[in-house]
Order: structure tokens, then sequence, then C-alpha cells
């Protein structure tokens, strides 16, 4: 029967996929049940199948499930995995919010452009939105992905996780729809930026939306409402300042402006971090997370201008460089506090409803 | 309480199960509706413990292997008592606007 342990063996691997604290309560059990929905009871074809068979992929994906629920924990959890589990929720956020700050701006332009469209029933694209030249997509739909990220965010916000998720996967698609045929066109201006925008804003987030399962604990609405006009407002009145005043070589582009972003956020929040109060680890966890996100959008889009896809101008890359330098300095101050976040955090809200 | 919390507790009702034999009962009682992955279901059992309304009963030998069986509390048969009142006046309400004449037939 030494062939019974190789079932048993390939199960126990799949459940190393678990947290320690949780293989320690209910692994023996999960092994009993998985091998229990095998058996037979007829000595020969139960050998056979602890010998041949392996874990049903159905089984195993319901294990990273409950593995992904688990690490990034929510009400109940034990500390460490709460703390990632709503630096992770929060990063999300964040994430989402770089849209819907795109969204919003698109919309300003379009009342400040008010450009018509050929077909007379909506204005053209605003180059944030704009499609690749030369592809025949109806505006409207790069208005709809546009926008789309705010209800998204929204969405998120009130709790509407389903709804949310659904549509993210949609915009997210369309998204690379838009990159996929500005690759296969050679359209897009560029490409190294895009395809990490994709990646880091896009992918990412919709597959990290794993961490609003049933035992996140509510997002504190107003705040985070509130956040978006004031981070669009933020990032806008000093763009346009600069438009107007004839420094817009000033203004950084979209991975530069992620980097000084959250290096400002790190230093707003390092007086907090540095003080060494309980409760404001999570916080440095997400800027963390945050600063990791930046740091290689600023990495890869660098690439465009190593590769002379954009602006032609040395200077960038000396700029780029010290983007990353001024967000690394930044991320050092709270980089002890988010350590401790994983110890030193207030004991997690009590369990939601059950099941 | 979710659809499968609300099943295992049901599965729980008549007498201790342990996880295989929650599954098979979970499947009958929806007529092979919810089929629980072992996964979602210790996801569950996780939840329903912690929330005190199940817990350990025994542990018996089988084939070389323990099974643990659980059973309801009372503060999970409440629970399941209260979600199977409620679900039980939503399917009346559903069954009675459903007999009612509809603005086709009282046309």
């Amino acid at each position: 029967m030494s062939g019974g342990l190789r079932l048993e063996q390939r199960y126990r691997r799949v459940l190393r996929l678990l947290p320690g604290y949780y293989r320690e309560r209910w692994e023996e059990d999960m092994v009993a049940a998985f091998l229990d929905s095998w058996l037979t009871g007829d000595p020969y074809t139960d050998e056979c199948v602890l010998e041949f068979c392996k874990p049903a992929w159905q089984e195993v994906a319901s294990v990273v499930l409950l593995a992904v629920r688990l690490y990034l924990g929510g009400a109940g959890a034990p500390r460490r995995y709460f703390a990632w589990g709503q630096a992770v929720r929060y990063t999300v956020l964040a994430l989402l919010m770089v849209h819907a700050v795109r969204g919003l701006d698109g919309l300003r332009l379009v009342f400040l452009v008010r450009g018509v469209h050929p077909l007379g029933i909506v204005p053209a694209p605003p180059a944030v939105m704009a499609p690749v030249p030369g592809i025949a997509w109806p505006a409207g739909v790069w208005y709809l992905a546009g926008y789309a990220w705010i209800v998204i965010f929204a969405a998120l916000v009130l709790g509407h996780y389903r709804a949310a998720r659904v549509l993210a996967v949609m915009a997210a698609a369309l998204d690379l729809v838009w990159l996929a045929q500005g690759q296969l066109t050679g359209a897009l201006l560029s490409p190294f930026g895009s395809w990490a925008f994709w990646l880091l804003h896009d992918l990412v987030p919709v597959l990290a939306m794993a961490a609003f399962h049933r035992d996140a604990p509510p997002v504190r609405r107003w705040p985070w409402l509130l956040a978006l006009p004031a981070i669009y407002l933020l990032v806008a009145v000093p763009e346009l300042a600069a438009t107007a005043t004839g420094h817009q070589a000033w203004v950084p582009d979209l991975p530069g402006l992620s980097c000084i972003l959250v290096a400002v956020l790190c230093l707003a929040h390092a007086p907090r971090a540095l003080s060494g109060r309980a409760g404001t680890g999570v916080w440095s966890l997400t800027l963390l997370l945050l600063a990791a996100v930046a740091a290689v959008y600023r990495i890869a889009s660098l690439g465009d201008y190593l590769q002379g896809h954009y602006l032609q101008d040395p200077h960038l890359i000396t700029v780029g460089l010290a983007e990353l330098l001024i967000l690394a300095a930044a991320v050092t101050l709270v980089v002890p506090d988010a350590a401790r976040a994983q110890t030193a955090l207030p004991a997690p809200p009590p369990q939601p409803q059950p099941g | 309480m979710t659809g499968q919390a609300f099943f295992v507790l049901t599965a729980l009702a008549d007498g201790p199960r342990h996880g295989y034999g929650i599954v098979g009962e979970v499947a009958e009682l929806s007529q092979g509706r919810v089929k629980l992955k072992i996964g979602s279901l210790y996801g569950v059992l996780d939840r329903l413990t912690g929330a005190g309304l199940i817990e350990p009963d025994r542990e018996e030998a089988h084939d070389g292997r323990l099974r643990r069986y659980y059973r309801l509390t009372r503060d999970g048969r409440g629970a399941l008592a209260e979600e199977a009142e409620l679900r039980a006046a939503t399917a009346r309400v559903v069954r009675a606007r459903l007999h009612r004449p509809g603005p086709q037939a009282a046309g």
C-alpha cells in the first residue's frame, strides 16, 4: 500500500499552499475528506486510485481560492494576514483611483474641447482615451472604457464587489484589445510604458480584487470617495498651472507622477509611521506596495526612452532615475513601520456573518 | 447566511457528520445543485466554527485515518431555525405573489 501515500502526498503538497496556522488546524481533516471522496470500499479499485489518481483541478482551484482568502485575511484572521489583506485592498483602491482620475480628466477634456464626433452623437475622445490612430473603433467604446473605471472604483468602495469585479474584467479586456491593436499596427507611442500600465493597473488590481472577499471589512466610504476628487485636484491643478504659465516641460509623465505622488504620500505618512503608534502599519504596508508598483512602472517605461520610442531626450532618463531615487528615499521612512504591521496591529474586528 | 453555510448547518441538523459526509449530505439535500468542493467546505467549516455555530464532536479511525465529526451547537441550531424561518417566509411571499392574478389575467 505504499502507493496509497502518493495520492495523500499529492494532496498534502496542494495543501502547502495554505498558511501554517490553518494547516495545523485543518490539514488532517482535509486530507481525510479528499481521500474519502475517491475511495470506493473495493480494495483493488482503491489501491489503483491511491496509486495513480491525482487531485482534480477543481479541488486544487478550491484550495487556491481558500489560500488567497486566508493570506489576504479579513475579520477574524491572524494579525499578519489581516494586515496584508488590508494593505492589498487599499492598494487595489489606489490603483483603481489612478484609472478613475484619468477618467475624470477625460470628462474635463470633453467639456473643455467640445469636439464633435463625426456621427454627431458624442464628442471625439480626448487624448487620454483616444484610440490608436487608424483604428476604427466607435468613440463611445473608449468613453465607456475610460469612465467605467470611475464606476468600478465607486462600486468597490460602496461594497458591490461582484459588480466591480465583472466591470473591471470587461474594462481590462477592452484596454487589452486597445493595446494589442496598437502593438499589431505599430501605432503604440510607448509600448513599454503602455504594457506596464496595463499589467500593473489593469491586470494586477483585477486579480487582487480577490482580497475583497466575504470576510473583508467594509471600506470606509467617505474618505475614499472624497479622496478621488482630492487626488484629481492635487494632480490636475499643478499640471494646469504649469501649462498655463508655459512650464509644460516641468510636468512629469504618468510613471514619474506616480513616483512623486507615492513619495509625497510616504512623506505625509512618515510622522505617524515613525511615531511607533499602533495601527499605522497597514498604511505603511500599502505605501510599500504602491511604491513597488510605481517603481516597476517607472523602470519599464524608461525602456521607451532608451529605445527612442517616445521623446528622444536623454534628460528624461536622468529625470526618471531621479524620480526613482526620490521614491526610494521616501519609502525608507515607512519600511520599519510596514515590517511592524504584521505583529503590532490592533485586534481585527469580530467575525462577520457566518458562512 | 450564505447558501453553502445554510446547507452545511442543515446537513448537521440530524446528527454529527465528518467532512466528506457533509459534502454528500449537502449534495443530497440540494438535489445535486450544491456540490461543495473540499476547499470551499473547510472555508465554511472554519467560519462556522469561529462563529460558534458548530463544534467538533468526536474522532473515529477509518482506513488508518482519523475522521473528525462535527455537530451543531445550541447557537448553531438557533441560527439555522432563524434562517429556515426567514427563507420559508420569503418563499410564502413568493408563492402568494405567483398565485395572485396578474395584470393580464385581471384584464
